[in-house]
């Protein structure tokens, strides 16, 4: 896997990464019965980090994800996100954060079988409105090391190598804050290992990368660890024993 | 035991939570099934009511009429019948006088053209049935108005009116004869329509009177015992009429156009039908087939994860199996109430336009339940294949997340080569179409099937518009205000009553003419012919020769190209012309071989022409029965016409273009059927393309839900949609516009010629029925996903992403 350099989009990141999450909580109602997910979670994320949120499931760390991502609303509190404030916005408002500002990478990559990888890392760019969408798509797929693969659908590529096509296509969009939701939980420990280092490289060059997971090894190589339980932060902090190269993970 | 309850519960879980789109699967089934019962069961009730009304009024069994202008003494007609050699089979006899005339609408300024039907007041043959006043009483001059052309000008049951020559006469109801069920009026037999063609019943006496022929004939009609021998017996009248230098013209029952058309109609209809109803019931298989294997195939997966648990496979088939019952079920008992409304349209529709004196419409439990078989077996034959793909799968493979994708078809790769113009969201939805062919070609053929429907229907219309256009531009070509005086009957041509005619102060131009009735025979073919003797290269108007040398019409006959064709003739080829022949005493009918000089384009088969250089030798040389006029400067159409109508003598004075004003006429009552049967296709292709598109969002959900994560708006994802749809319903719409107009062609050429050989015209799919195609298989079957739009909007995007297929 080459070094891969992440391809923000010099306006963009101007906007700055920050993350705000004030007094937030977000219940759901499941017919007669609230469910709470998240309750009274504050939360701050300097710009450039790479932060791991950590719990078990069922512990609301996908719900914070989401949250953060715009694609779910807070019952209560305020979230903000590269300065924007989305907790009233409107849903175009919101589709626009998720269009311009964040990027994700979910655990079952979801990418569109009809395109080809290059064409699916394309779609990030294209949606992010990027000019130059199908050279950045290129020149990100090598990133992610997979020259030579761009002509290839997603069920003609390994597992990890979907999943490096989706962090392509996350990177493409040149958006300043990248959310993976449990990016490895589908492949085997090598690929699993490849792939956090490539998320690492991004924070190292600028982005903030929230990285969602149950998998407590992972954490070790974070800046950042917020650990969640039934709901709230029950730890926030650098790794326990410092922050260890990637190399040194196991599982 | 335990395992089937929980399967039961399963499998109504399953209808709960999807009862909607089995709903419009099961609609789409009945549209088909419904509207295929519908049309096919018509038939049976169409015929009993058609036997029982001919029945009722004791039509005749053979009618024969005296050449042109030709009369007899009263009792002259029957006196012939008791010389034949069948005279013990006869039943029943009957003299009428039949002569043209022209009627005066009371209360408004419409002359029509028209018949006096001279008849006895108690008939035994052709009795007279009385809708509405009452009929004819002995003593009473009063007559009775056909109830079409009565209700077409709302008339009251009873009044009077104005007939040719200026007399008024009374009328004390309406009602119908068997020969005027339908309105054969025009020349050659055609039909047209009760608004341009009056028949008056009269008591015999009145129709002498109003004719000033008192004591003729020149028809009688006549009823046979069960079993004679028909067309014997007619060829006998025939020949014994010719004896007596009456020529007549004999026509069985069998043969007579309304009869004839009411029946053969029925059979033409059913062919026309059985291609709709199975058009209809193709696409709404091919929908099926589509949308039940899609949902059949998005459990494949739990039906894998079922035999990886250990369950037999035909317990895992049980629930895909019983989303075709349900739809099975469900579509019959709507197919039968789809059948029934549209069945109680079709009989409202023939009710108004084919008023009988009985219409019976008994329920066709036969065709119903060839329907609900059709109904029930195609659901579940549309479940049975996805279901035996899924039961075969090896269970491992089935659970495998990525499996169900779809993984591209040999298709997709080609388009990796072609360079799509946009960005790749605005590529998907082509991308989409070639990935799942087989998707699309069934979702494509229903639409097609559909679309075809449409354009046969329509096609119909374009090709009787298309062909009265024609006609139109070839009657109006020069002098198109001039009329056509008919008197009733032959005169010479100095005579003072065409003379009244060409010299009216209202009258411009005018040209004489001689019109004739006559047979051409060849090599075994018969056609009836309407010859008209004329200046065929002067005038003021002459025929357009699409066969033949001009130069050569002075020398032969003209015949349409209809009639050459039916008779297997070309220019310079010879015919057989049966014709009357003027004597001293009256008329006889003589054979004479003649040249085909050249062919007409024009749609009536009969219409003919002969040029007046040769009517010495059918004994009509100075001969006329018609004056084409035009209206003189400062005079209009109008004004010339309520002139002539007023000269002693003449019959009727019509528009040139009258013939093919009827015609239009009756095509707006026949849009009203087809109008039905175009509004189900509509409402099928919607449905279908609905269905489609609900499916499609189902299945793509997880997709939609990743643009709405990269932030896509709503509404790129459903123009993306509509794209794709637009792209299979053109597909869709290029099937259906092509089988379309191979549908127009067989039934206009084949079917209706076959029915109606009185009128020819060419298939046409007008360029207004593509657009109309295109506007529904494009337009409305893109807009269908903006019925998706609340869908989307409540999509909850998360849930949706973690959805693991």
């Amino acid at each position: 896997m080459s070094s891969a350099q992440p391809v923000v989009d010099a306006s963009r990141s101007a906007q700055g990464t920050r993350i705000d999450l004030d007094g937030v909580s977000r219940r759901y109602r499941v017919g007669d019965v609230t469910v709470t997910a998240l309750e009274q979670v504050d939360l701050h994320v300097d710009e450039a980090a790479f932060v791991v949120i950590l719990g078990p499931s069922g512990s609301g760390k996908t719900t914070l994800l989401n949250l953060i991502g715009a694609l779910d609303v807070a019952s209560e509190g305020r979230v903000r996100v590269a300065g924007q404030d989305i907790t009233a916005a409107s849903s175009t408002g919101r589709a626009r954060l998720r269009r311009h500002t964040v990027s994700f990478i979910f655990q079952s990559f979801n990418l569109f079988p009809g395109l080809t990888a290059l064409e699916n890392v394309q779609f990030g760019a294209d949606v992010a409105g990027r000019a130059d969408a199908r050279e950045v798509a290129a020149e990100t797929l090598a990133q992610v090391g997979l020259a030579g693969r761009e002509n290839h659908f997603a069920h003609q590529l390994s597992g990890g190598e979907q999943q490096r096509v989706a962090i392509a296509r996350a990177l493409a969009t040149g958006n300043p804050v990248l959310l993976a939701d449990e990016p490895t939980g589908e492949l085997d420990f090598r690929t699993g290992v490849a792939i956090l280092e490539l998320l690492q490289q991004q924070a190292a060059a600028g982005m903030t990368v929230l990285v969602v997971t149950h998998n407590r090894e992972i954490a070790r190589v974070a800046d950042r660890v917020i650990e969640l339980s039934s709901g709230h932060i029950v730890g926030d902090g650098p790794p326990a024993g410092g922050r260890a190269p990637v190399s040194e993970l196991h599982w | 035991m335990a395992i089937r309850g929980l399967l039961l519960r399963w499998t109504l879980r399953d209808l709960r939570g999807r009862w909607v789109l089995v709903a419009a699967i099961a609609l789409v089934l009945a549209l088909g099934t419904g509207t295929y019962a519908a049309l096919l069961g018509s038939s049976d009730w169409r015929r009993v009511s058609n036997d029982r009304s001919f029945e009722l009024l004791l039509m005749h069994d053979v009618r024969v009429t005296l050449s042109e202008g030709l009369t007899a003494d009263a009792g002259a007609l029957a006196a012939v019948l008791g010389r034949i050699p069948q005279a013990g089979q006869v039943e029943a006899v009957e003299e009428r006088l039949v002569v043209p005339t022209l009627v005066s609408v009371p209360g408004r300024d419409v002359l029509v053209p028209g018949r006096i039907v001279g008849m006895p007041v108690d008939a035994t043959v052709d009795r007279l049935h009385v809708s509405s006043g009452r009929g004819f009483a002995q003593g009473d001059p009063a007559v009775v108005l056909e109830r079409t052309f009565a209700d077409y000008y709302e008339l009251p049951d009873a009044g009077t009116l104005e007939v040719a020559g200026g007399r008024t006469v009374s009328y004390s109801g309406h009602g119908q004869v068997p020969e005027y069920f339908a309105i054969a009026g025009g020349s050659g037999g055609s039909f047209t329509t009760e608004a341009g063609f009056a028949v008056v019943f009269a008591p015999l006496a009145t129709a002498q009177q109003l004719a000033g022929a008192p004591g003729q004939v020149n028809e009688v009609v006549l009823r046979l015992a069960p079993g004679a021998d028909v067309g014997a017996t007619a060829t006998a009248v025939e020949e014994e009429l010719a004896a007596e230098e009456l020529a007549g013209t004999a026509v069985v029952k069998a043969d007579e156009i309304v009869y004839r058309t009411l029946y053969e109609d029925i059979e033409g209809d059913e062919q026309f039908w059985r291609i709709i109803a199975g058009l209809l019931l193709a696409g709404a298989a091919f929908a099926t087939f589509n949308l039940t294997t899609r949902v059949v195939e998005a459990q494949r997966r739990e039906i894998g994860i079922g035999m990886a648990l250990g369950l037999p496979r035909w317990r895992m088939a049980v629930r895909p199996l019983a989303l075709g019952v349900q739809i099975a079920v469900l579509g019959v008992l709507l197919g039968v109430g789809v059948g029934v409304i549209t069945g109680r349209l079709f009989g409202g529709l023939f009710r108004t336009l084919l008023p009988l004196p009985v219409w019976v419409q008994a329920f066709p439990y036969d065709t119903y339940l060839q329907a609900a078989a059709l109904g029930f077996v195609l659901p579940l034959l549309g479940v049975a294949w996805p279901t035996w793909r899924a039961v075969r799968v090896e269970p491992v493979e089935a659970i495998r997340v990525g499996h169900l994708a779809a993984k591209g078809s040999r298709l997709t790769p080609l388009l990796r080569r072609v360079s799509l113009p946009g960005r790749s969201y605005h590529q998907m939805p082509l991308r989409n179409v070639v990935r799942t062919p087989r998707r699309t070609a069934l979702t494509a053929l229903g639409i097609g099937a559909a679309i075809a429907t449409l354009v046969a229907v329509f096609g119909i219309l374009d090709s009787f518009t298309s062909t009265l256009d024609d006609f139109d531009a070839e009657t109006t070509r020069s002098a198109p205000d001039r009329v056509t005086v008919q008197f009733a009957d032959v005169l010479p041509e100095a005579s003072p009553q065409v003379a009244a005619v060409t010299g009216a102060d209202e009258v411009g131009e005018s040209a004489t003419t001689l019109v004739l009735e006559a047979t051409a025979r060849s090599d075994g073919a018969v056609v009836p012919l309407v010859l008209s003797v004329r200046d065929i290269d002067g005038g003021l108007w002459q025929p357009s020769i699409s066969g033949g040398e001009p130069a050569d019409t002075a020398t032969g006959i003209v015949l349409s190209e209809v009639a050459a064709r039916d008779l297997g003739v070309a220019p310079g080829d010879r015919i057989m012309l049966e014709h009357p022949q003027r004597t001293a005493q009256g008329a006889t009918q003589v054979t004479t071989p003649i040249v085909v000089a050249g062919t007409h384009p024009g749609p009536i088969r009969a219409v003919s022409y002969l040029d007046r250089s040769q009517a010495d030798a059918f004994g009509a040389a100075g001969l006329v029965n018609s004056v084409e006029a035009t209206p003189a400067d400062g005079v209009s159409r109008d004004e010339l016409t309520r002139a002539l109508f007023d000269v002693p003598g003449v019959a009727s004075v019509q528009a040139a273009t009258a013939l093919t004003d009827s015609f239009r006429g009756a095509l707006d009552a026949f849009t009203g059927i087809l109008g039905i049967a175009a509004a189900i296709t509509l409402l099928l292709a919607l449905l279908i393309a609905f269905n489609a598109t609900s499916i499609a969002t189902d299945e793509r959900a997880r997709e939609h839900a990743t643009m709405f994560a990269f932030g896509l708006p709503r509404r790129v994802v459903v123009a993306m949609g509509m794209t794709e749809n637009a792209v299979i319903g053109f597909l869709g719409t290029v099937i259906g516009v092509v089988l379309g107009f191979l549908l127009t062609r067989y039934t206009v050429e084949v079917q209706l010629h076959r029915t109606l050989p009185e009128f020819g015209m060419p298939a046409t799919v007008s360029l207004g029925t593509v657009v109309v195609a295109l506007a529904v298989g494009v337009g409305a079957v893109a807009l269908t996903p903006l019925l998706t739009v609340r869908r989307l909007g409540h999509m909850d995007i998360p849930a949706t992403l973690r959805v693991v297929e």
